[in-house]
C-alpha cells in the first residue's frame, strides 16, 4: 500500500535523528559538555581524529555503506511509486482437488459492484480485493442515498452481495470490510 | 497525513540516493586523482577546522534541526482523525463483516437530517471521535427563535444516529445562530 508503514517508521526515525543531532550539537555549542568542548574546533574531537587517522580504509567502507543505503532507498522509492495492495487473480480450490479454476480479481469485484449498485437507495459502489491472493480481503464502499433505509440496505448488502461474493470464492469466512457513506446524490437509475 | 508522508518519503529516499551517490563518486575520484568531483568538500572541511562548537551558525542549525525533528515527530505520532465509525455488529446480516460508516458519510447524514428541521437555514457538521458538533444558522434573525431550535436540531441528529445503528454513537453538541441579515 505505497509502503505506508515503512514511510511512517522512516519518518519517525528521521525525526529522532534530527532531534538527536540537533540536541548533541546544541549541547556542545552551549557548553553542556564543558567549556573545553564548547571552544574546541569542530574537527578537534575523538571522532574527527579517528576519521583523520583512518581515512585510508574508512572512506572506502563509507562508500560501500553508501552504496547499500542507496540501493535500499531505491527499493523504498520503487515500492512507494509502484506497489499496490491489490490481490492478483484468485485460485479457487475444488473440493475434489482435481483441476484448477482461476477467478480474475476484476470479475469478482465488478460483480459485487454491479449487484450493490442495483439496490434501490445505493447511488455508487466500489470494491477491491486486497492482500495475498491466497488469503485476500474484500473491501467494499457503498454510497447510500440520504433518504434510504440505512439499516435495511446494510443488511441487504451483507446478506446478499457480500455473501454471494463469499460463495463465489468458496470461502464463507472471507475477511470483508464494508464502508458505508451517505450523500445527497441520487442514483442515475432508470425506474 | 498518509499523502504528505508519501511525498516526504519520496523526497527523503531521493535525498538518500543523491547523497550516497555523491559520497561514492567523491571517494572514487579522490582515490583516483586527489581532486573533488561534484562537491567542493574541501571548503567545508577547512571551515570545520576554523570554527568551534560555540559558533552562532552551529546554534542556529541545531535549533532548526530540533524544531524540524519535533514538528515531524509530533505530526507522525499524532492520533489520526477517525475515518470510520463502526456499525453495531448486533444488526449485521452476516458474520465476519467489518461494517462502518465513513466520517464524511456520517457528517452528510446528520447535516441532511438537521437541515430538514423547520426553521434551519444552513448547517455545518464536524464529526469527531466521540462528539458531533453542529453549527446551525436559523432562518429567523431573532436570537430567542434561534435558541428554540436547539432541541429539535439535537433530536433530529440523535434520531439519525439511532437510525445508523452505530456501535458507539457519538454525543451531539448543537450551536444555533440567528440569521445575520
Amino acid at each position: 500500500m505505497h509502503a505506508d508503514r515503512t514511510n511512517r517508521t522512516m519518518m519517525v526515525l528521521f525525526a529522532l535523528l534530527l532531534i538527536a543531532v540537533g540536541l548533541d550539537a546544541g549541547a556542545a555549542s552551549i557548553g553542556a559538555y564543558g567549556t573545553h568542548t564548547q571552544h574546541s574546533l569542530l574537527m578537534a574531537n575523538p571522532t574527527g581524529h579517528f576519521i583523520g587517522s583512518n581515512g585510508a580504509w574508512l572512506w572506502p567502507v563509507a562508500a560501500v555503506a553508501a552504496l547499500i543505503i542507496a540501493l535500499l532507498a531505491l527499493r523504498w522509492l520503487l515500492a512507494l511509486l509502484f506497489s499496490t495492495d491489490r490481490s492478483g487473480d484468485l485460485v479457487i480450490r475444488s473440493s475434489s482437488g482435481a483441476g484448477r479454476t482461476t477467478l480474475a480479481n476484476g470479475a469478482l469485484t465488478d460483480a459485487v459492484v454491479g449487484e450493490i449498485e442495483g439496490y434501490r437507495g445505493v447511488n455508487s459502489a466500489r470494491a477491491r480485493l486486497i492482500g495475498d491472493a491466497e488469503d485476500p480481503e474484500l473491501v467494499v464502499t457503498a454510497g447510500l442515498e440520504e433518504s434510504a433505509d440505512f439499516t435495511a440496505l446494510r443488511q441487504r448488502i451483507e446478506t446478499e452481495a457480500l455473501t454471494h461474493a463469499r460463495q463465489a470464492l468458496g470461502n464463507m469466512a472471507l475477511p470483508t470490510q464494508l464502508d458505508l457513506t451517505i450523500s445527497t446524490k441520487k442514483a442515475s437509475r432508470v425506474t | 497525513m498518509r499523502l504528505i508522508n508519501r511525498v516526504l518519503a519520496a523526497l527523503l529516499s531521493l535525498a538518500l540516493i543523491a547523497v550516497s551517490l555523491l559520497l561514492i563518486i567523491e571517494v572514487i575520484v579522490d582515490r583516483a586523482s586527489h581532486r573533488t568531483a561534484v562537491v567542493n568538500w574541501h571548503t567545508a572541511y577547512h571551515w570545520a577546522q576554523r570554527n568551534s562548537w560555540a559558533a552562532g551558525s552551529i546554534r542556529v542549525t541545531s535549533g532548526i534541526l530540533i524544531l524540524i525533528g519535533l514538528v515531524l515527530l509530533i505530526a507522525e505520532l499524532k492520533r489520526p482523525r477517525v475515518s470510520r465509525f463502526a456499525a453495531d455488529p448486533a444488526g449485521a446480516g452476516a458474520d465476519g463483516i467489518d461494517t462502518a460508516y465513513t466520517r464524511r458519510g456520517l457528517s452528510a447524514a446528520i447535516r441532511s437530517a438537521v437541515t430538514a428541521v423547520d426553521g434551519v437555514r444552513s448547517t455545518a457538521v464536524k464529526v469527531k471521535r466521540r462528539k458531533v458538533k453542529i453549527a446551525a444558522v436559523a432562518s429567523a434573525q431573532d436570537r430567542a427563535a434561534a435558541r428554540s431550535l436547539r432541541d429539535p436540531i439535537a433530536e433530529a441528529a440523535r434520531e439519525r444516529l439511532t437510525a445508523l445503528k452505530l456501535r458507539r454513537p457519538p454525543s451531539v453538541l448543537v450551536r444555533v445562530a440567528p440569521r445575520s441579515r
